[in-house]
């Protein structure tokens, strides 16, 4: 008995029309995508944010100006001065070959769009194909239904946005797309047991390798998956082809890529993958043997195999570690395992903000409703529990742990939260949307329920519909006992839902979910993730927009007033900024390659004028820049950064920088007159306060991030000058003085012109007199 | 050996200076005397300088014009600070505005201070610090009873200076000398002409026994006394070339020094000697063009490969007064070319080339570092003119196509991946053509 | 392939001996079994696995300098191996049940294309 009528078709024209729906629903969730993350660009300009995509933005054009073969072989001598950067063996090209090749066929078809333009654009375009590529995956998983969900989850989740807005022209923006097609091939590659697709998971393994440092993500996932799948007693020759082709292809195509070099076969990282490619032999091995034996023999062999196997295994990989022939966890994966690490031994790693812990709000902030859905989602696999399920349970445990190490990786738990609360989502849905009453439970008739047929166009209708909503946690948990019924299979029709009321509610809570899904991801989109963090807005009293310009001021000032090779030195923070929108050499920037140059950078910042003096001089230093927000309030700067200068220049030269010494006794960061005199004296404090009581004419000046007043008299400086201040002095410039002509220290030389007398000498003996 | 092929450029030059010279930066002076002089006391001194070609303009302490600059350009190329004895001094010679003058990197305006006999003015004497030369205190002139002229005066010393290829048209003699002296602190841009002699020191005229006694009671602190002490000092700016030189003595330029007893003195040639220095017409070299390149190219690069063979070549030359014209010269034996990166990589002699007057050259091998280089030439001697020159570079590593392709050490691998190949296409043909056995197999 | 099992008593045999016999019926087993084409897949498997071999010989007494040619040229066989075995495993008729879509057409093909795009690789790392 169903409770509506619902009109009959004939097969094909269902099938057909929900084809239809479905690639509309798929085109109107691309469009969704692309549009969301385009607040940045309407709302102030087509521009590159953030820091790390300035790099990528200035390789990019080389690689369009200059084509392939010097982009291969680029030499930076602008970065890391006077270093310079090899920039061809140390990036991940497949972002800007990506922009490359279509900046190319746009102008192959005339179609002369700015390689800005392609840059910025990138990221939304390649949000509409995770779409898709989620999609595909989440079919495999349930069904298309599912899939129309997780499309559109991932389309408009803050998380994946939050790196993929326009103008965020990160490896990300490309990464999550190879990522998430990639498992789908992996997952195919499973179900089908073809080379063919295991071939193809790794052409697409390599583009992804060659996109973003973590494809080491994919080089433990896979392997673990497979791992698991053995463990359950799940071996087949389908995993066998699947993934022997995978990891032959892949780990040999991924070897091309010149940053990666031979990491793939000497670094612990990737071990896991080998072990359990041997580990695939050996078990395909028995499984051929065994059909050949009897069971007996069998046994017999497998016993005495697997011991010499064992024993060999064993001693060759503690002696290849042991010898350092494999490289241990680098830095990086290893702070993921053992989080107090960095902190102590690698601290330009702990400082960047990045990589700190998640707090509690931000999984609700990035995710909203899916978070909740999540465990159910995850729980539902267990019911199945194909090997894609297996799979995907082992994505969400290891993406969760590492969710909630550092903030930077809520992007890789993304999809799986989208995946997962899809097929919570629609498995709650299938249940409350099928119009067949269970059976009279006295009638012991077997009623059909809907084949999937007549089911697959209702749950397209109605997700067309609706691309937003959410249900709530304890609706899902309500419905528990009757999806579980219904996974079991759906022709036992006594578990069902009577009545169209409990529909109506249900369906009603679901939608006005989903629409508060919508909106919190927009407003969250527009109001925290679609800032270009080069130009910074505040509203005014009067509730108007106030832009604050000041970076691209002080950058453009540099650009046009000095000369195009002075050097210029500023925190790591800045350094691609600088190099992209000022065009001047830099000391150190964000690639953060080498800690020693980065610690003298420290150095200087943090030791008195007459020991960084030196130290500029020695590296051509012509300009510093720093970053005070002390005026309008702007936490950012360079103040509230500069223990971090202090404990990485300590790292370096323990004796002579010490962090205690820029606290005041009681152990307060202090900046006014209880400031310690180590504070004082550091060129950063000079150069952030130099003139600051000038703004506020007799009263005494105020620091308004520290909140905290700031002595009578300001700073002094000698070696260095002032060079330009923004509007809002967020940025300052200060132009280093040349060695005195006279050969004088700049302090005494700076005090002679400003007219103070030095004190006279007197000879001083060489000899005793004889006593008198 | 350096210093004698050092003395061989400077006799060239002292010989043809001695006749006639001209100075290589400008011949416009202006002298700044005090007040009370009279000009005509010191009218040989002038005549010798216009008899060099200078173009004298004269002008009192206190006066403000004519300006020694004019909207930031220098209106004269040398300065004679003539023993001023006001305390203050017209903002356009003041302590500041002179050194600022003297460093000018471009234009350096050179400055010949003479102090006056016993008591140089405060602001020279604040100057002189900054310069490194600290004088004795006020009232207190140079007394040798072993050097003096006659027993009764013990300030007028007849003292002998060294005479050296800079100074020329000073060949030796004596020379009058009345006034203070100083010391000199290690500054390594300081050159020292006259040194006190030994048996000097510095004390007031007429209790100068005091000084003595407070000397012992302290031990020997605070003696103003002995060679050590300066009499005639030079001044090298780092940069730019300006030159400065303090002389102690007023007395030296005087027309009655010129002869004492009926004796002629050196002082005119002296003086004379010392004006040239200072004014840049002897010792004064400069670099004319500097070149690098690959040793198999012509022209050159701003990129230059890891293990590159280099070739590196300069041009100097230096002035002659007499002439008026830069010369190249081959003497300079000791130069230096350092190739920079934050510490130099490759420090090289530069050997002059046989055949080319005036170039240096060297050829090295770019170090196994990539990075930004600097081609730094850096030559300072005292008394010359200091030589410095520095041009950037990139070294890059190998392109990716310019490593070593096909190793011997690898044919094993080679054969290996080919005969994969290989036997890949043979068991395809196999497989194709083995056909359908099993279906026969099975319907038989 | 319709040989009849054999048992054996594993009552009084010693280890060394109990395997050896194993090993003599795996032998006789195996060629009995196995189809003619199949076979052919083992010997082009044999002459992989021995070419490998040589190769980490070579690099383990010798040199490993060019490691990228080593990683290429064993790489090769490595993959060249495993997709063989992967195409032996999708038309050998006692594993083929596996492979719902799969038909030894389609695998092989498959075969042939992974094989392709491995050898590119390899050529691109060899040198």
């Amino acid at each position: 008995m169903t409770i509506l009528k619902l009109p009959t078709f004939a097969p094909s024209t269902l099938t057909n029309a929900a084809s239809l729906i479905r690639i509309l629903a798929l085109a109107f969730i691309a469009g969704a995508a692309i549009s969301s993350r385009l607040f940045a660009v309407i709302n102030f300009e087509s521009i590159i944010h953030e820091f790390d995509p300035w790099f990528n933005y200035r390789a990019t054009r080389v690689l369009a100006s200059q084509g392939f073969t010097e982009f291969w072989n680029w030499f930076d001598p602008t970065a890391w001065y006077p270093l310079g950067r090899v920039v061809g063996g140390t990036i991940y090209p497949g972002l800007m070959a990506t922009s490359g090749v279509i900046y190319n066929i746009l102008h192959a078809l005339h179609l002369p769009v700015d390689i800005r333009n392609v840059c910025v654009l990138l990221a939304p375009g390649f949000s509409g194909l995770t779409a898709w590529a989620t999609y595909m995956l989440t079919k495999e998983l349930k069904d298309e239904s599912a899939g129309l969900l997780a499309a559109i989850f991932i389309g408009i989740a803050p998380g994946y946005i939050s790196r993929s807005v326009a103008g965020s022209y990160d490896n990300e923006a490309i990464a999550i797309f190879l990522l998430m097609i990639t498992f789908y091939i992996w997952i195919r590659a499973l179900k089908d047991g073809s080379v063919l697709y295991g071939t193809l998971a790794a052409v697409f393994y390599f583009y992804m390798v060659a996109a973003w440092g973590g494809y080491a993500f994919i080089t433990n996932m896979i392997p673990l998956h497979a791992f698991v799948l053995l463990l359950m007693g799940r071996f087949s020759h389908r995993l066998y082809s699947a993934y022997s082709a995978w990891y032959a292809v892949g780990t040999l195509a991924s070897m091309q890529v010149p940053f990666v070099g031979f990491q793939p076969v000497l670094t612990s990282e990737h071990m896991a993958a080998l072990g359990v490619f041997g580990l695939l032999q050996l078990v395909a091995f028995v499984e051929t043997i065994r059909n050949l034996l009897a069971s007996k023999q069998f046994q017999l062999m497998l016993r005495w195999f697997l011991i010499a196997a064992g024993v060999a295994g064993g001693l060759i990989i503690v002696g290849l570690t042991v010898t350092k022939t494999i490289a241990p966890w680098t830095g990086r994966f290893y702070s993921l395992w053992d989080t107090g690490y960095a902190k102590k031994y690698i601290p330009i790693i702990a400082s960047v903000s990045e990589h700190q812990p998640t707090a509690w709000p931000a999984f609700f902030m990035d995710l909203h409703m899916l978070i909740f859905l999540f465990p159910a989602g995850v729980v539902l696999c267990f019911k199945e529990l194909r090997e894609e399920h297996v799979f995907v349970i082992i994505y969400s445990v290891m993406a969760s742990y590492f969710a909630g190490v550092m903030v930077r990786l809520m992007l890789t738990l993304t999809p799986v939260v989208c995946m997962t609360a899809a097929i919570a989502l629609s498995s709650l849905l299938d249940t409350y949307l099928n119009v067949d009453e269970p059976a009279n439970p006295d009638a012991n008739g077997v009623k059909e329920t809907a084949t999937s047929g007549a089911e697959t166009p209702v749950d397209g209708t109605i997700s067309k519909k609706k691309k937003k909503g959410v249900a709530a946690a304890a609706a899902a948990a309500a419905v528990t006992p009757s999806i579980a019924t219904k996974a079991k299979g759906r022709s036992s029709a006594e578990n069902g839902i009577f009545g169209i009321d409990t529909r109506i509610l249900v369906i009603g809570n679901a939608i006005f979910m989903l629409v508060m899904f919508v909106l919190h991801c927009t407003w969250v989109t527009s109001t925290a993730y679609s800032s270009p963090s080069v130009v910074l807005a505040s509203r005014r009293p009067d509730g108007s927009q106030n832009i604050i310009d000041d970076f691209r001021e002080a950058y453009y000032w540099l650009r046009q007033n000095t000369p195009q090779d002075s050097v210029v030195m500023s925190w790591w923070d800045y350094g691609y900024q600088i190099a992209g929108m000022a065009d001047r050499p830099t000391l150190v920037d964000n690639n953060t390659w080498n800690n020693t140059h980065i610690a003298t950078v420290g150095k200087a910042m943090s030791s008195p004028e007459e020991i960084s003096y030196p130290i500029l001089r020695k590296h051509d230093v012509d300009y510093i820049l720093v970053i005070f927000g002390g005026l309008i309030g702007y936490s950012g700067d360079d103040v509230n950064k500069f223990l971090w200068m202090v404990r990485i220049a300590q790292g370096v030269w323990p004796d002579e920088i010490k962090e205690s010494n820029y606290f005041t006794p009681r152990g307060e960061y202090k900046v006014d007159d209880q400031a310690s005199e180590a504070m004082k004296n550091s060129l950063m404090y000079k150069m952030s306060y130099y003139r600051f009581n000038d703004l506020f004419s007799g009263a005494p000046a105020f620091d308004r991030v520290r909140n905290q007043q700031m002595p009578k008299e300001g700073p002094k400086l000698d070696y260095i000058e002032e060079a330009f201040t923004s509007e809002n002095w967020i940025v300052r410039i200060y132009k280093v003085k040349k060695e005195d002509p006279l050969g004088r220290d700049l302090k005494t030389a700076h005090a002679f012109d400003g007219g103070k007398r030095r004190k006279p000498s007197k000879p001083i003996s060489r000899r005793k007199a004889l006593a008198a | 050996m350096q210093q004698r092929l050092l003395s061989w450029l400077a006799i060239t030059l002292t010989v043809l200076a001695s006749a006639w010279a001209r100075s290589s930066a400008g011949d416009k002076v202006l002298v700044v005397s005090d007040a009370k002089l009279e000009a005509a006391e010191y009218s040989q001194f002038w005549d010798g300088l216009k008899n060099r070609g200078y173009e004298l303009t004269f002008r009192k302490t206190s006066e403000e014009a004519p300006a020694t600059s004019s909207f930031d350009v220098p209106s004269f190329s040398h300065i004679i600070v003539f023993a001023p004895s006001t305390k203050t001094y017209p903002a356009d010679i003041s302590p500041q505005s002179l050194v600022h003058l003297l460093s000018d990197p471009t234009q350096p305006t050179n400055i010949l201070f003479v102090l006056q006999p016993s008591t140089p003015s405060s602001p020279l004497r604040d100057l002189g610090r900054e310069f490194g030369i600290s004088f004795p205190p006020p009232a207190t002139p140079l007394i040798d009873y072993f050097n003096a002229v006659s027993p009764s005066n013990a300030t007028s010393l007849l003292l002998t200076p060294p005479v050296t290829p800079h100074t020329p048209g000073f060949n030796g003699g004596d020379v009058l000398y009345s006034g203070v002296a100083h010391l000199r602190s290690n500054n390594p841009l300081l050159v020292d002409f006259l040194n006190a002699p030994p048996t000097s020191f510095s004390a007031d005229p007429l209790e100068p026994a005091d000084v003595i006694v407070e000397v012992a009671a302290s031990g020997g602190e605070g003696f103003w006394a002995g060679g050590r002490m300066g009499l005639v000092t030079g001044f090298e700016v780092l940069r730019g070339g300006g030159r400065a030189t303090w002389v102690g003595s007023l007395d030296l330029f005087r027309n009655a020094a010129t002869a004492i007893n009926g004796k002629p003195t050196a002082n005119n040639a002296y003086a004379l000697a010392l004006a040239s220095w200072t004014f840049q017409e002897t010792s004064v070299l400069r670099i004319d063009s500097v070149e690098h390149r690959r040793i198999s190219e012509s022209s050159p690069r701003d990129q230059y490969r890891i293990k590159d063979d280099l070739i590196y070549r300069i041009h100097v030359s230096a002035y002659n007064p007499a002439t008026g014209e830069w010369e190249p010269t081959s003497q300079i034996d000791d130069m230096q070319l350092e190739f920079t990166m934050l510490d130099p990589h490759i420090r090289t002699a530069l050997s002059p080339v046989q055949g080319e007057k005036g170039w240096y050259e060297t050829k090295f091998r770019a170090p196994d570092r990539h990075g930004v280089f600097k081609f730094i030439v850096d030559w300072r001697r005292k008394r010359y003119t200091a030589l410095h020159s520095s041009t950037t570079v990139s070294v890059v590593p190998f392109r990716h196509n310019e490593y070593p392709r096909f190793l011997s050490s690898a044919w094993p691998y080679y054969l290996g991946a080919l005969s994969t190949s290989a036997a890949f296409v043979l068991f395809c043909a196999l497989w194709l053509l083995g056909g359908n056995e099993e279906e026969k197999k099975k319907t038989q | 392939m319709a040989g009849p099992k054999k048992t054996v008593t594993a009552s009084s045999q010693s280890p060394v001996s109990a395997i050896t016999s194993a090993g003599q019926d795996l032998v006789k087993s195996y060629v009995d079994n196995t189809p003619k084409r199949v076979k052919i897949i083992d010997t082009f498997l044999l002459f992989i696995m021995l070419s490998g071999v040589a190769q980490f010989v070579y690099c383990a007494l010798v040199t490993n300098f060019p490691f990228n040619a080593f990683l290429a040229g064993f790489g090769s066989t490595i993959g060249q191996f495993v997709l063989t075995a992967a195409f032996r495993a999708q038309v050998n008729p006692s594993t083929r049940s596996e492979f719902t879509i799969i038909s030894p057409e389609r695998a092989f093909a498959d075969f042939c294309i992974g094989s392709i795009i491995l050898h590119f690789f390899v050529y691109n790392f060899l040198g």
